[in-house]
Order: C-alpha cells, then sequence, then structure tokens
C-alpha cells in the first residue's frame, strides 16, 4: 500500500463569475521513503497539489488516501490532529513565528502535545542540533539568514517525528550554496526514512531526488525517476 | 511550551498595543467603580441623612386605647402594655443592625394645675437624637440632658399651664423641674405633652418596666423597610409594628434614582470598553493571520486558537481589571466628595474587587469570542496565501 494515494483528484476555485480548474484529475502514488519533486511552471497547479497531499485543502473531486485513511472524510479538528501526527510543513518564507525563538518555534507542534515543558525543550534542542543550529536556538528569526530561518523551519516540521515532510519552494528565496545545504539536509532525513515531498520549479534540484512529478496546467505530465546525488 | 505561553509571548511582542488595550480597560473600570463607589457613599449617605427626619417604625400594642400622634394606642393603667424586655427582644431580629434608634414611650394622662395633661414618659438620650428637630428653650440658656427629676414640656401645654423652663411642676406627688420649653413644632403630640424620664414616669404611675408605644428609625438603604418590620412583628408577636410609608417610600426613590443612573453610565462604559476589547483583539489577529495559518497547518484544532486568543485576551482584561478598580477607588476616595459635592466616606469592598475585576474578564473574554472565533475559522491555506 502506497503512503500517499491520489485518484482522480481534481480543485476548482470559483473566482468571481468564472471557475478556475487549479487541479485536473490527478491520480498519483507515493510511496514511504520516497523523496518526490513536484516540478512545474508557476501557476500550474503545484503548490494546490500539495495543500491538496498536506491535508490543508479538500479536492473538489477525487480521493486521497494517507496512511490508507481518508484524510477528507475526517471533520476539521480530527483532520488537524491527522496533521499534527502525520505531517509537517516547510513553508515558503519559511513561516517563522517572528516573536518566539528559534528554540520555542520549533518547540509549536509539541505544544499541543502532552509532553512536559523539559522534554519538549530536549526534543527541540536535539532536531535544531541536527539542522546544525544548535548554538542559535536562542535567538529570534530576524536575528537569522534565509538559510538558517530555513533550517529551523525543518527543524519545526520534523520535531514530532511526522513520517512526512512537505516543502514549498524550500530553496526558493536562497543562494545556490544554501540552496544545496538545504537540500543536503532533505537527503539526509531522507535517507533517515522520512518521505519529502518538495515543490520546485528548479530543475537543478532534480538532481537530489529520487522521482519528480512535472505539473502542467492543473494535470499531471508524467513522473520520472532518478538516482539523486550522493550527499 | 504551552498554548498559554504562546499567548504571553504574543502580548510581549506587542507591548504598545497591549498596553494601550490594558489602558482602554483601566478607563473603563476605574470610571465604573468610582461611579458605583461614588453612588454607594451617596446613597448611604442620603439614608443617613434622611433617618435623621426621625422614626420610621412605630411599634404598639395589639389593642390601643389612647391617642398619640394621629395613633390611638394603649395607655398606663389599661390592660396591656409593652414592656421594657421587649427594646431585648428587638436587638435579636436578623437585621438588627439597621435599627438605629430605639425610642420606648409610656403615655398617661394626668391633672396637672387642674388641667388635663399627656405625659410622656422616654429615655431623652433616645429621644432628642430621633427629635433632632425640636428646638428647645433651654433652662440656663445651654442644652442640657434632662434627668430623672427634670421635664421638657411642648409649647402648647407650657402656655396653658404657665410653665417657664425652671418651673416647678408636680406630677402624682413628685417635684420635677421644668429643664426646658420645646419650641412650636406644628404637631399636637410634642407641643401638648410633657416628656419626662420613662422610668419616673413608670414609678409614679406604678408601672415598672411599662411601655405604651416604641418608636425606631431604621437605616434601611441595605434592606427594605418591609422586612426589618416583618422580623420585628415576628419577634414581638402581640405588638403591631407599623412602617411609615411616606418616609420609606420618598427615600427608596431618591436612592433607586441614583442607582439606574449609576447602572445606566456603567452600561454605556461596560459597551464601550467591550467594543474597544473586540476591535482590538480583531486588529490583533488580522495582523496574525499567517501565524495562525502555520499554527493552524501544525495541527492546532480550532479550539487551540480559540484558547490562545482568549488567554490573551483574559490576562489584559484580568489586569485592566486590578489596575482599573485600584485607581477608580483612589479616585473615589481622593475626589468623591468633591464630585458629589457631600462629604462621604468610599469604603473598600472586598466584593466589589472581585465584581469589577470578574466582570472585566468576562466583558474581555465576551468582546473577544467574535475575533477568537474568526481566527479558528481562518483558512490555513488562505492564511498562509498558499496559493
Amino acid at each position: 500500500m502506497s503512503l500517499i494515494e491520489l485518484k482522480e483528484v481534481h480543485k476548482v476555485y470559483a473566482g468571481g463569475d468564472r471557475e478556475v480548474h487549479a487541479l485536473r484529475g490527478i491520480s498519483l502514488s507515493v510511496e514511504e521513503g520516497e523523496f518526490l519533486a513536484m516540478m512545474g511552471p508557476s501557476g500550474s497547479g503545484k503548490s494546490t497539489l500539495l495543500s491538496v497531499m498536506g491535508a490543508l485543502n479538500p479536492p473538489t473531486k477525487g480521493e486521497m488516501l494517507i496512511d490508507g485513511i481518508d484524510v477528507y472524510g475526517l471533520d476539521s479538528e480530527r483532520r488537524a490532529d491527522f496533521r499534527h501526527e502525520y505531517i509537517g510543513f516547510v513553508f515558503q518564507q519559511y513561516q517563522l513565528i517572528p516573536y518566539l525563538t528559534a528554540l520555542e518555534n520549533v518547540m509549536l507542534p509539541l505544544a499541543i502535545s502532552s509532553r512536559k515543558d523539559k522534554e519538549q525543550r530536549e526534543m527541540a534542542q536535539n532536531v535544531l542540533e541536527k539542522v546544525g543550529l544548535g548554538t542559535k536556538s536562542a535567538r529570534l528569526p530576524h536575528q537569522l539568514s534565509g538559510g538558517e530561518q530555513n533550517r529551523v523551519a525543518i527543524a519545526r516540521a520534523i520535531v514530532n517525528q511526522p513520517p512526512i515532510v512537505f516543502a514549498d519552494e524550500p530553496t526558493g528565496s536562497l543562494d545556490t550554496k544554501t540552496g544545496e545545504e538545504i537540500l543536503r539536509l532533505f537527503q539526509q532525513l531522507n535517507r533517515d526514512g522520512l518521505t519529502v515531498i518538495m515543490v520546485t520549479h528548479n530543475k537543478e534540484n532534480l538532481s537530489w531526488v529520487k522521482r519528480a512529478a512535472f505539473i502542467r496546467d492543473g494535470s499531471l505530465e508524467k513522473t520520472e525517476s532518478y538516482a539523486s546525488k550522493l550527499a | 511550551m504551552r498554548l498559554s505561553d504562546i499567548a504571553l509571548s504574543n502580548l510581549k511582542r506587542r507591548k504598545l498595543k497591549a498596553s494601550l488595550l490594558v489602558l482602554g480597560i483601566v478607563i473603563g473600570v476605574a470610571s465604573i467603580v468610582g461611579l458605583y463607589s461614588i453612588t454607594q457613599a451617596m446613597q448611604q449617605d442620603l439614608a443617613n441623612k434622611i433617618d435623621e427626619f426621625g422614626s420610621n417604625m412605630l411599634i404598639l400594642p395589639a389593642t390601643d386605647e389612647v391617642s398619640f400622634g394621629g395613633v390611638t394606642v394603649q395607655g398606663a393603667g389599661t390592660v396591656r402594655e409593652l414592656q421594657m424586655s421587649d427594646i431585648a427582644k428587638m436587638k435579636t431580629i436578623k437585621n438588627k443592625e439597621t435599627l438605629a434608634i430605639i425610642a420606648p414611650k409610656l403615655l398617661a394622662e394626668e391633672k396637672i394645675n387642674g388641667k388635663q395633661a399627656m405625659l410622656v414618659g422616654v429615655q431623652f438620650r433616645q429621644e432628642l437624637k430621633l427629635k433632632k428637630w425640636w428646638k428647645v428653650d433651654w433652662l440656663g440658656g445651654k442644652k442640657i440632658m434632662p434627668g430623672g427629676e427634670q421635664v421638657l414640656v411642648g409649647s402648647d401645654a407650657a402656655r396653658v399651664l404657665g410653665l417657664r423652663p425652671g418651673a416647678k411642676v408636680n406630677i402624682k406627688g413628685k417635684q420635677l423641674t421644668v429643664a426646658g420649653v420645646i419650641k412650636a413644632t406644628g404637631s399636637t403630640e410634642n407641643d401638648s405633652a410633657i416628656f419626662l424620664d420613662l422610668t419616673t414616669l413608670q414609678q409614679v404611675t406604678n408601672h415598672p418596666g411599662a411601655i405604651s408605644l416604641i418608636e425606631a428609625a431604621a437605616w434601611c438603604y441595605t434592606c427594605p423597610i418591609e422586612r426589618v418590620t416583618a422580623q420585628l412583628q415576628q419577634k414581638l408577636p402581640y405588638t403591631k409594628v407599623q412602617a411609615l410609608k411616606a418616609s420609606t417610600q420618598s427615600r427608596d426613590d431618591t436612592v433607586r434614582k441614583f442607582s439606574v443612573f449609576s447602572f445606566a453610565v456603567s452600561i454605556v462604559i461596560g459597551l464601550i470598553g467591550a467594543m474597544v476589547v473586540m476591535m482590538s483583539m480583531m486588529s490583533s489577529v488580522k495582523e496574525r493571520t499567517r501565524d495562525i495559518g502555520v499554527l493552524r497547518a501544525t495541527g492546532f484544532r480550532k479550539t487551540h486558537v480559540i484558547t490562545i486568543v482568549l488567554i490573551e485576551a483574559g490576562i489584559l482584561s484580568l489586569v485592566g481589571g486590578i489596575i482599573g478598580y485600584a485607581i477608580g477607588m483612589g479616585a473615589a476616595s481622593l475626589f468623591g466628595s468633591a464630585i458629589a459635592q457631600l462629604p462621604i466616606t468610599v469604603s473598600w469592598n472586598l466584593i466589589v474587587a472581585l465584581a469589577a475585576i470578574g466582570g472585566a474578564a468576562v466583558i474581555g473574554l465576551i468582546a473577544s469570542a467574535y475575533p477568537a472565533w474568526r481566527a479558528a475559522r481562518l483558512d490555513p491555506v488562505e492564511a498562509l496565501r498558499y496559493i
């Protein structure tokens, strides 16, 4: 059984007096332990697909299963619980909470768990060390570089040990060297067993992933598998 | 990390806005507390003043025979009498603290200088407290507290019997001195009576411990006069306890007007305060749309988001309530007399404190319910401008 299974997924937005067909019958399977890139030009629907796969955006038509669970069959609150357990997000522009330190940002997903504060801090600190920011845990987001903020966002996405991480253009605003460091980090996490699904429009990033799904005009054009670059 | 930590962190970040919101709550709570405290003090002052005008209760034997002040009561020497022990019983009622003055009287008729006169035995200390409006032409020109050998004579009685301050009057063989003549009051029972010490009259009429009626004054701003009269009636079932409606009615009306005014102004201030809190929390939620989107995407439930917003509002409202109460009471104490144009005393009250602080918190939470609900309903995709 695939970890993620999309069956004929459509997403239509009502935009004033006309409808926008963002996704047109996408069917896609993602196996556990994959590092998948979703490629496509701007406006192709890849971010919409990411939000649908991330249990954030119900499809207009079609079905999506994660670990065999019909995610959109769950009510809104149980879907939130599901996201908490199964999914980590690395957003465009990282979306760190500006008034929380790096450590506190990483602790966010743990705030709604039953873990004690001390345990939460230890977990968050360990993950920050894993992403190479162990010494900068007390800094606020604006005191960190773009690459460092990205690493905090990755740490926040994995601190709760979800099986899947979605990353939306994680290297989009980074220089080449920093972007490669981030991709190397994703690759390392993938090797540790994490399923990583990344939206990107940069073809150079494909050398880091195991497979790519090409989206155009809301449709899945093709998928390609690669022997990814060694870290 | 707990939800409260997230709320506190946000408040720390928005220090200026949080301070302004607290200031708004402080002004609202201080105004309400100040107004309430001043009004309460004014009500108490008013009640005290009204009570000074005289009795508002009359306790009579169940069967009446002698007329006093338009009321027919039992006279000494007839079948039924009240007793001094009844005064002790009066002091055992539940609202006994409201009984400010208890003035027992024994009434008797006697021929003096060949003319019929009404004798009223009183406890002068209580009677003079009750009859503050009496103007007395005192023996020696200075107010004294008449004793057992002295009498006060009403203006009509003095004229008819030819009595002046210092004159001697023989009552049932006892020689008493006129300590003063009460100037005309306009009421027959005062003007035509001779007031002497209660114990003396009881002795000379051979009715030790007997009382014909009791006048009482109750400070009733804390409870209705009807409740006090009912309690007295229960303790003294063989009597008839009457409330003098005119006095209480006018006082109640005045007090009610103050209360309504105070209540109306408080409601307006409360509504304005609630709107300030709501607008501020709406603005806070709007500013944090993306943050809320992140929380929702990370797995925070709607209830978690609502909790965070309400914790923020609750903290601000509580702080505002505490500071507002302190400032309101301080201002009422300092400026209350000037505002009310009366020498009032504002008392610190735990219940008012709890009501002010709790009220501020409740209004803050209610006013934040809509912004919190809006925050929880944010679509995480829209919030993150994901598409």
